[in-house]
């Protein structure tokens, strides 16, 4: 700690000193604040013993890769952020190159466990106050040499000549689409003003088959404009110090999402841009899914992010240089070949690894001290440090995790992932996408928010003489020793979600999972609205979950209607699409509570109490006159529906008759609870009949004994009345 | 405390050095040509031998040794590197040498006998303190750097005896080396410059502007029309990243294909080549002969979906055998390619070609 605080005087005391160019704003040294945490559990379970920034790549940790970005492109200090698992992330940069006093960039490690977002890093840093001008904004799985030198000195012109009214600059990179490392997930289209590079609008288009723009971006600033999906955000940016203090102002904000569609919906407002820069040349990945690793570890191997090639040894560690081949072949000191083995293409392997005869390797990464057995076929495979592979062993596009057995005759088809630890086999051909870790799912829920590493493995050590019998040798084969992740104890469709993540692959983009992806968002979000439904249903699925929560907590029915008026302001649905989409709420509650078979008096007695409850919820919304015919043409609508439904299901022609009575039983509730006054049930009722339907409707016994009731109950009280 | 306090200062030269070397050649860091690299390494070894703590020549040789391995290691295909640490281990052990008062000639000669009486011996030897050591060794690394500032002008200045006046003279890319030969020779001669343009980099272009801005009638030609353009060429001139033990050259990119139509043609080719690129090397040693970049320039990434289809290379260099070569032109005078191997023993002591 001590020695912390003597570097940053240190390294505070030269500004100091020569104080006047400080106030010109020139020659302060650069900084940067470098994420080694991504707040979220796309790796798990892999992440549940590494955490992502220490995950090899090419053999070398993926926050040295980061590290080696920034400095080469002239950081000369640099904060780094640690959450989970910190303690390792700092182990291994108090051992690395970045930490001897010669670095020209100085690393300080900020760690702490109440980091739960970006936002929460950015907040600290300007609590802190520990950055004193324009910083790059990195995460650990960054890849990348783009020299940012040229968007710097772009950022700040801008800021000399607008008075700081850009406040971030994010680097993009030309990529069209169809490109290898572009995943669906990360994909984004840009709108950007084309002369000054101002970023108008951003979004992500992750399933997306409509997009929306606001209007209001095209008829502002100049009048050229440049609509781009060929950009690959390479997650750099360059920010201003404001960038940190409106995190600070603005508590929501979690991601760079938030902030740059706050920045973008507020510009008029705060004043504030943002700016971007495309680059041609460099190279600049993140990391953010298994099939990102894929990508960028073969761009790696195949030298797109030259001079950050396996052969350079850049993190200077002894023993780690290795020689490269045509084909791309690497190898490491003290790597030895079997008889007959052909690493074709592609083929990464670092030292001490000892490979059998026959077998036949290619576009894969192999790790330090690994034994692969013989006649082993590896494709797209990425093996980490200390794997045992034995012989007859089929691997295509597989993570297998540090200490991980994989026994013999074992195939693993495409996307299976092998965490720390994990032993299969002989004999088990495991079907694609399985994931196994020596964690079981169970325990995930316990462990929840323990973050430190040593209860893990306490946990991990009780597991493995409590549970020992419980690995199934269907699964992991007879001397496996694992789970299976999927068979989680939570909901099957979010775990199926989660194995998709890992992969990061969007299997089938079905509307209810969009609808959960922009739910945590707020509903005060009109720029992700799911392609699938309308606003109206979007409207109608809110407030029944709202009245539902309503009758279970006991929530006053003042505060019902305020959180259904901001549904309609939220969703921009007028006056009359709202009272529609309530009565047939409200209308269809009893069928969603018991399900639709239920018959008319148990419906009436369900619906009945129901009413009585949200009558002042309809008082609100039904006070003129035109209201009230609103409300009960929806009811009409409503029961005309259903009687189609019913006819259609049970095709028995009596229900239909059962069906009018209920509407008379309903309406005759409504006429109690003095929400519809009887003028204008008779007004409605004298209206023209659209349809068949609703002639017949008209003409039920039933309804027109209410009606004559009411007819004669009007004449009887203006008799009174006279 | 100066003294560690200078030692780590020292360090930091190194390090940075070392990352500039790693970075290099790729646009991100700062690009420069060998003979900048040549002074900064041959700077930076004068420092380590005023700036450690040593007591002996061996302690010395040692140090540089380490640290010279560390450099090489750090971008193999900048031979120029190792050239100038093998050339400071033979000044140190020159200097050695007088300060024993032995004769260098002695020292200088290889018989069958030398190497059966020597041997282990040899290292022993360097144990001895002189006090004049340490002064002897930097005075004599300035001179070297003296040298080495005047490379370029000393090859330059015998451009007249070989370009004549109506010739055509191609050449390929862009050398420092041979931009200055041919601006020297153009101050009294008329002469016409075809220049290959050299893809995927096409430095050729860079280097077609700055000869035009001399005043030289210059044309730029596709690499593939070499061969066609060779029948009416008098001259080839040619620069260099290495020139190898043998004689052979390992040169951009494209230079093979032109040496080849060169020979068919009977033209002359001349390689402009200063002392500091002759390297021990020899091609065989597959490991770090090659260098491959980054394919961007050869597929751009934008290219999309083929890109994940197909393979893309980019190598750098060429191996040019020595047959196809007529003469090289050194900052000491002209030679054949089959004189190498002498200029070699001249420069290197044959125990530092390993370092």
């Amino acid at each position: 700690m001590a020695a912390k605080v003597a570097k940053q005087s240190r390294s505070a005391g030269v500004p100091g000193r020569k104080g006047a160019p400080e106030q010109e704003g020139e020659e302060l040294p650069l900084q940067a604040v470098l994420v080694a945490d991504s707040f979220n559990r796309r790796f798990f379970p892999v992440t549940k013993d590494q955490p992502r920034a220490l995950l090899p790549l090419g053999n070398v940790a993926m926050i040295d890769y980061t590290l080696e970005f920034l400095t080469s492109t002239g950081v000369q200090e640099t904060f780094v952020f640690c959450c989970w698992m910190a303690s390792k992330i700092k182990d291994h940069l108090l051992k690395s190159k970045w930490c001897r006093p010669t670095s020209p960039n100085t690393v300080h490690i900020i760690t702490s466990d109440l980091y739960r977002s970006l936002g929460d890093v950015l907040r600290d840093v300007d609590a802190k106050s520990l950055l004193r001008s324009d910083f790059v904004l990195v995460y650990g799985d960054v890849v990348s040499n783009i020299d940012v030198s040229q968007a710097l000195q772009e950022h700040r012109h801008r800021r000399k000549m607008e008075k700081n009214i850009s406040v971030m600059t994010m680097i993009f990179k030309e990529s069209s689409p169809g490109h290898r490392s572009r995943c669906e997930e990360d994909d984004i289209i840009v709108a950007t003003d084309s002369r000054s590079q101002q970023i108008l609008h951003y979004q992500k288009t992750q399933g997306l088959k409509k997009l929306q723009f606001p209007m209001n971006i095209f008829h502002s600033g100049s009048n050229e404009f440049e609509i781009r999906h060929d950009l690959l955000d390479c997650h750099i940016s360059i920010c201003s110090p404001q960038v940190a203090e409106l995190f600070t102002d603005n508590f929501d904000y979690q991601t760079r999402n938030d902030f740059v569609r706050g920045i973008l919906v507020n510009e008029e407002i705060l004043g504030n841009q943002i700016h971007m820069h495309v680059t041609k040349d460099g190279y600049g990945a993140r990391v953010s899914n298994l099939l990102m690793y894929d990508a960028v570890s073969s761009d790696l191997v195949r030298r797109w992010v030259y001079p950050l090639t396996p052969e350079a040894n850049f993190t200077d560690q002894e023993g780690r240089g290795c020689t490269y081949s045509r084909h791309n072949v690497y190898r490491g000191p003290g790597v030895t070949l079997g008889h007959g083995s052909q690493m074709e293409e592609n083929v990464l392997i670092g030292s001490g690894t000892s490979i059998g005869a026959n077998c036949c390797i290619s576009n894969s990464v192999i790790g330090n001290n690994c034994t692969i057995g013989d006649k082993v076929i590896l494709d797209h495979a990425y093996i980490w440090n200390d794997v045992h592979i034995s012989s007859n062993v089929t691997i295509s596009q597989t993570v297998v995790c540090d200490r991980a057995e994989v026994k013999e005759g074992v195939t693993l088809n495409k996307q299976c992932v092998l965490a720390f630890n994990v032993v299969i086999g002989p004999n088990v051909s495991l079907p694609g996408g399985t994931v196994i870790s020596m964690h079981h799912p169970e325990e995930e829920e316990e462990d929840d928010d323990e973050f430190l590493s040593d209860d893990a493995e306490v946990g991990q050590t009780k597991d493995k003489k409590g549970k020992q019998k419980m690995f199934n040798p269907a699964e992991v084969g007879a001397e496996g020793k694992g789970y299976v992740w999927k068979a989680s104890s939570l909901d099957d469709t979010e775990d199926e979600e989660l194995t998709q993540c890992l992969w990061g692959l969007v299997l089938n983009p079905d509307p209810e999972s969009d609808s959960e992806d922009s739910e945590p968002e707020g509903p005060d979000d009109p720029v992700i609205p799911s392609p699938e439904m309308d606003d109206v249903k979007v409207v109608q699925m809110e407030v029944l979950g709202t009245l539902q929560r309503g009758l279970e907590e006991n929530i006053s029915c003042d505060n019902l209607v305020l959180e259904i008026n901001s549904l309609k302001y939220a969703y921009n649905v007028t006056l009359k699409e709202v009272m529609q989409i309530l009565t047939r709420v409200v209308l269809e509650y009893p069928f969603q509570q018991q399900g639709s078979l239920i018959t008319a008096s148990q419906y009436v007695a369900l619906l009945v109490p129901l009413l009585k409850i949200w009558s002042p919820v309809f008082k609100n919304y039904v006070k003129r006159a035109q209201d009230q015919l609103d409300c009960l043409s929806a009811f009409e609508e409503h029961f005309l529906e259903q009687e189609n439904h019913w006819a259609a299901m049970v095709k028995v022609k009596a229900l239909t008759m059962v069906f009018f009575f209920l509407l008379h039983q309903v309406l005759k509730e409504m006429y109690d609870l003095e929400i519809l006054e009887e003028e204008m049930i008779l007004r409605w009722f004298s209206l023209e009949p659209s349809t068949n339907q609703s002639r017949k409707l008209r003409k039920n016994q039933g309804l027109q004994k209410l009606i004559q009731w009411f007819e004669e109950a009007e004449e009887s009280s203006e008799e009174d009345e006279e | 405390m100066p003294g560690p306090y200078r030692e780590t200062d020292l360090t930091e030269k190194v390090e940075a050095f070392l990352s500039d070397l790693k970075r290099g050649g790729s646009g991100t860091g700062p690009l420069r040509g060998s003979a900048e690299t040549a002074r900064e390494t041959t700077a930076l070894l004068r420092r380590i031998t005023a700036q450690v703590r040593w007591s002996s020549a061996g302690d010395l040789m040692e140090v540089i040794r380490k640290e010279g391995r560390r450099m090489s290691a750090a971008q193999p295909s900048e031979t120029t590197v190792g050239n100038m640490i093998r050339r400071v281990l033979k000044i140190i052990r020159e200097e050695y040498a007088r300060s024993r008062g032995s004769s260098e000639e002695a020292d200088q000669q290889e018989s069958l006998h030398k190497l059966l009486t020597s041997g282990g011996l040899s290292e022993e030897n360097f144990r001895q303190y002189f006090t004049a050591l340490k002064a002897n060794v930097i005075e004599a690394i300035n001179e070297l750097l003296t040298e080495l500032e005047g490379t370029t002008d000393n090859i330059a200045m015998q451009a007249l005896e070989h370009i004549h006046s109506n010739e055509v003279i191609m050449t390929i890319g862009r050398s420092r080396t041979v931009e200055a030969f041919l601006k020297d020779a153009a101050r009294k001669r008329k002469f016409h410059v075809i220049v290959a343009e050299c893809a995927p980099f096409c430095q050729g272009h860079e280097m077609a502007t700055s000869l035009s801005k001399d005043g030289i009638e210059t044309t730029v030609i596709t690499d593939a029309a070499i061969f066609a353009v060779m029948s009416r060429v008098n001259k080839v001139i040619i620069g260099t990243q290495t020139v190898l033990a043998n004689g052979g050259l390992r040169a951009v990119n494209g230079t093979h294909t032109l040496a080849l139509a060169a020979k068919h043609h009977s033209t002359p080719l001349i390689v402009c080549a200063p002392m500091f690129k002759l390297s021990p090397q020899f091609p065989n040693e597959e490991d770090t002969f090659h260098k491959f970049v980054s394919p961007h320039e050869v597929l751009p990434f934008t290219e999309g979906e083929i890109l994940s289809k197909v393979n893309v290379h980019c190598p750098v260099f060429d191996y040019v055998p020595p047959e196809l070569i007529t003469l090289f032109i050194s900052n000491i005078g002209g030679h054949a390619p089959s004189y190498i191997y002498r200029l070699m023993s001249e420069l290197y002591h044959p125990e530092d070609h390993e370092l």
